[in-house]
C-alpha cells in the first residue's frame, strides 16, 4: 500500500499502489488449496491463443509441480527482474531454449493407424523433458513426501522489468487495467523482454519472430465476444474447481483487494524479483507430518522456508490468519475471510464491470 | 653580416655547401629543392590517401552489379571501414565481434550500388529459435542529406534512412528518428543479395544493396544529389547474440559525389599554412645566401 499516494492526491484516491499512468490494475487471486493440477486452465488458454505455427512450445498459462523444476525448466533461476526496489537497474537474465520449454513430441499415430504396427503409442524420439514433465514428483520421503500445483500466468507486474527491457518500447502497461501487451507491430524479435522477465511469461514466436504473452483476455474483459458480455480471462472461468477471483486490486469492495490489502493472505510469488505481481497466491496447507505408525504429528509437512522462498517472508502471518479464521468457524464463529475463500457466487469472484461507468 | 640575416642553422648548412659553389647554381639548386618540398607537402595527401571519412565512389553510366560475385565488383575501389561496438544502453551492447567491413560504392545513372564485405565465420540464416539470432548489416544515410545527422539511428528533428538486411527477415527499408523509433516502410525500394563463401576465419558474407537514385518518397534518401553524402554502416553476428543496440557500428562516413577529393577543412589548412612556412623559409634563406654572396 502507498501512502505516498494518498498524501500526493488527497483523502478520495485508493489507497491501492497501482502503476503510474494505470487508471486501475487488474488482478487475480488463486487458492493453491483448490488446485486439483487438471491442466484445464492451460488447455483452454491453448486453444485460445497459441494454437498457431510457432506457438506451439508456449504456455501463456501454464500449471507445473512445487517443489519441481518448473516451465520453462529452471525459470527460477534464469534471472530478469529489478536489482532494488528503487527499479533503475534491472537484473539480466537468459532466454531459455527449447530444451527447457520442452518441445512439441512426434508421436507414432501413422505406424499405429495405418501401418498395423503393433508398438504402444508414443513419442517417436527426444521426449526427455517437457512441461510438466515432473508431474507430482515433488520433495520429501515417504510417509512425509509433498507437492503442491502452482498454476501461472503472466503476473502483469506494476513494475514490468519486460517493459523496461525492451529498446522499442513495444512492451508497454496499457492505462486502463494495466494489462501488460507486446504491441506487434513494434516488437522486432529482440527477445529482451524474454530474458527479462524474471517469470519468463513472454515468449518468442519462432515463425512470426516476434515475441507473445498472455494477454489477461482481454477482449474477453472488454466483452468484444459476439454475445457483447464480459468474461473473466479463459484459464479463471474453465477452472473446474473454480480457484481464481478476477477483478482489479484497486476495486476496495471486491475480494481481491480485501484477501490481498487487508487479510494480506493472498500473496505474490516470488515478491524478492521485485516486479510486483498482480497475481496473488492463497499458500497451501497440507496435513502435518506423519511418524511410521502413522500418527499426525504437529509438524509442518510442507517445509516453511520452501513456502517462505516461494511468497516472501509475509506466507507465515498469511497461514496463521487463515489457521485462525478456520478455527473461528470450527467453533461456530463467523468468517468474512472463510466466506469470500468459499464464495461460489460467480458474480463475486469476477468483479470486471466496476469501474465501466468512469 | 647584415642585421636582417637570418642566422638559422639550415643557413649555416648551406652556406658551408655554397661556398663550394658557384653562386648562380646555389640560387637555382636551392630554388628547385624548395619547389620538390613544397610540391610533396602539398601534393602528397591529396594524392596518396584520401581524408580519413571519405569512401569512394566509381561513377559510371550502367552497370550490372547487383550480385555480389559481379565481375564489374574487382575493377571498384574498397574501403576498410573500421567497426567498434555501438553505445547503447541494451545488455551485453560492448560484445561485439566483427571488427571492419569493407566498402565499395557504384552510382550509375539510375542506380547506387553498395557492396558490403565482412568475416563471419557462421552462416546465421535463421531466428528460428528462442536463442537463435541472424547474421544481419545495414547502411544508414541522412533522410535529409542537408545535415548530418546523431549517428545512433539519428534524431526526431533528424531523421535517418537505413538499409537493412538480415539472413532471417531479408531486406528492409527503414525510417529511424532516433534509437528505438526504428520502423519498416511498408513497400521497400532497396534491393539487397548476400551470399557467404568460404569456411573458418576465411568465411565471408558480401552483401549487395542498391536503390534508384530518385527518392522514391518522403523520408526516403534523395542519392541524385551533389554533395558529399553521409553514410555509416553496422554489422550483426547472430551466432553472438548481436541483435538490437549490441552491434559493431562505423562512425559516419562520406561518399564523395561532389567529385574531386575534398578532406575535412582543418586539413587544407594545416597544410596550406605548411606549405606557405617551406616556401618563407626556403625564400629567406636563399636571400640570405645571396647577400652574403653578394656581400663578399
Amino acid at each position: 500500500m502507498s501512502t505516498d499516494q494518498q498524501d500526493d492526491q488527497g483523502e478520495e484516491d485508493t489507497l491501492v499502489n497501482v502503476a503510474d499512468g494505470v487508471d486501475h490494475q487488474v488482478a487475480m487471486v488463486m487458492d493453491l488449496n483448490k488446485c486439483i493440477g487438471c491442466q484445464t486452465c492451460t488447455i483452454a488458454c491453448k486453444n485460445l491463443w497459441t494454437e498457431d505455427g510457432g506457438s506451439e512450445y508456449m504456455y501463456w498459462n501454464n500449471v507445473e509441480t512445487k517443489p519441481g523444476e518448473g516451465y520453462p525448466r529452471g525459470w527460477e533461476d534464469s534471472g530478469g527482474g529489478w536489482e532494488s526496489s528503487e527499479h533503475s537497474d534491472r537484473s539480466p537474465g537468459e532466454i531459455p531454449d527449447e530444451e527447457d520449454y520442452g518441445r512439441a513430441w512426434e508421436f507414432n499415430h501413422e505406424e499405429i493407424m495405418y501401418e498395423g504396427s503393433d508398438e504402444p503409442l508414443r513419442p517417436r524420439e527426444g521426449a526427455e523433458w517437457g512441461p510438466n514433465w515432473d508431474e507430482d514428483q515433488g520433495a520429501g520421503e515417504y510417509p512425509n513426501s509433498y507437492y503442491f500445483y502452482l498454476p501461472r500466468i503472466c503476473n502483469h507486474c506494476t513494475h514490468p522489468s519486460c517493459v523496461e527491457a525492451c529498446p522499442r518500447s513495444a512492451l508497454y502497461k496499457r492505462q486502463e487495467d494495466g494489462i501488460v501487451l507486446v504491441d506487434q507491430d513494434r516488437c522486432r524479435g529482440y527477445r529482451y523482454c524474454v530474458e527479462g522477465c524474471p517469470y519468463k511469461k513472454v515468449y518468442y514466436n519462432t515463425v512470426s519472430k516476434k515475441s507473445e504473452k498472455c494477454i489477461f483476455c482481454y477482449p474477453r474483459i472488454e466483452g468484444e465476444g459476439p454475445d457483447g458480455e464480459t468474461f473473466a480471462p479463459a484459464c479463471a472461468e474453465e477452472c473446474p474447481p473454480q480457484l481464481r477471483l478476477v477483478g482489479f486490486l484497486d476495486d476496495e469492495e471486491g475480494p481481491i483487494h480485501k484477501l490481498v490489502n487487508e487479510y494480506e493472505v493472498a500473496l505474490p510469488l516470488h515478491p524478492e524479483f521485485r516486479t510486483q505481481p498482480n497475481v496473488y497466491y492463497i499458500p497451501p496447507f497440507a496435513p502435518g507430518q506423519h511418524t511410521e505408525d502413522g500418527e499426525t504429528v504437529d509438524i509442518d509437512r510442507i517445509p516453511r522456508q520452501y513456502l517462505r522462498n516461494l511468497f516472501g517472508d509475509g506466507v507465515d502471518e498469511a497461514l496463521d490468519t487463515i489457521d485462525a479464521h478456520r478455527q473461528r468457524v470450527r467453533q461456530g464463529g463467523d468468517s468474512e475471510l472463510m466466506e469470500l475463500l468459499q464464495d461460489k457466487n460467480p458474480a463475486k469472484q469476477y468483479r470486471l464491470e466496476v469501474f465501466d461507468d468512469e | 653580416m647584415p642585421a636582417s640575416g637570418p642566422s638559422w642553422p639550415p643557413l649555416s648548412v648551406l652556406r658551408g655547401w655554397s661556398t663550394m659553389t658557384d653562386h648562380r647554381r646555389t640560387l637555382i639548386l636551392t630554388a628547385v629543392l624548395a619547389g620538390l618540398i613544397v610540391v610533396s607537402t602539398v601534393a602528397a595527401p591529396m594524392v596518396s590517401a584520401r581524408p580519413a571519412h571519405e569512401i569512394p565512389v566509381s561513377e559510371v553510366s550502367t552497370a550490372d552489379l547487383a550480385e555480389p560475385s559481379a565481375d564489374g565488383w574487382a575493377e571498384v575501389p574498397a574501403s576498410d571501414v573500421p567497426l567498434s561496438s555501438a553505445p547503447s544502453s541494451v545488455p551485453n551492447a560492448d560484445d561485439t565481434s566483427i571488427e571492419t567491413v569493407d566498402v565499395q560504392a557504384v552510382r550509375t545513372d539510375e542506380r547506387l550500388y553498395v557492396r558490403l564485405e565482412w568475416h563471419d565465420a557462421t552462416r546465421d540464416m535463421n531466428a528460428s529459435a528462442t536463442r537463435e539470432f541472424a547474421d544481419a548489416v545495414a547502411v544508414q544515410f541522412p533522410a535529409n542529406t542537408s545535415s548530418r545527422p546523431p549517428i545512433a539511428m539519428g534524431g526526431p528533428d533528424n531523421r535517418v534512412n537505413v538499409w537493412y538486411w538480415s539472413g532471417s527477415t531479408g531486406t528492409q527499408e527503414l525510417l529511424a528518428g532516433g534509437a528505438g523509433s526504428t520502423t519498416p516502410f511498408e513497400n521497400p525500394t532497396v534491393q539487397a543479395n548476400a551470399s557467404h563463401s568460404g569456411t573458418g576465419g576465411n568465411a565471408t558474407w558480401t552483401v549487395v544493396y542498391s536503390r534508384q537514385l530518385d527518392a522514391p518518397s518522403e523520408n526516403r534518401t534523395d542519392l541524385r544529389t551533389d554533395g558529399d553524402l553521409d553514410v555509416a554502416f553496422a554489422v550483426w553476428n547472430g551466432s553472438n547474440g548481436e541483435r538490437s543496440g549490441q552491434k559493431a557500428v562505423s562512425e559516419w562516413h562520406y561518399y564523395p559525389f561532389s567529385g574531386g577529393p575534398q578532406g575535412p577543412p582543418y586539413e587544407t589548412l594545416l597544410w596550406t599554412l605548411a606549405g606557405i612556412a617551406i616556401v618563407a623559409v626556403v625564400g629567406v634563406t636563399s636571400f640570405g645566401i645571396y647577400r652574403t654572396r653578394g656581400a663578399e
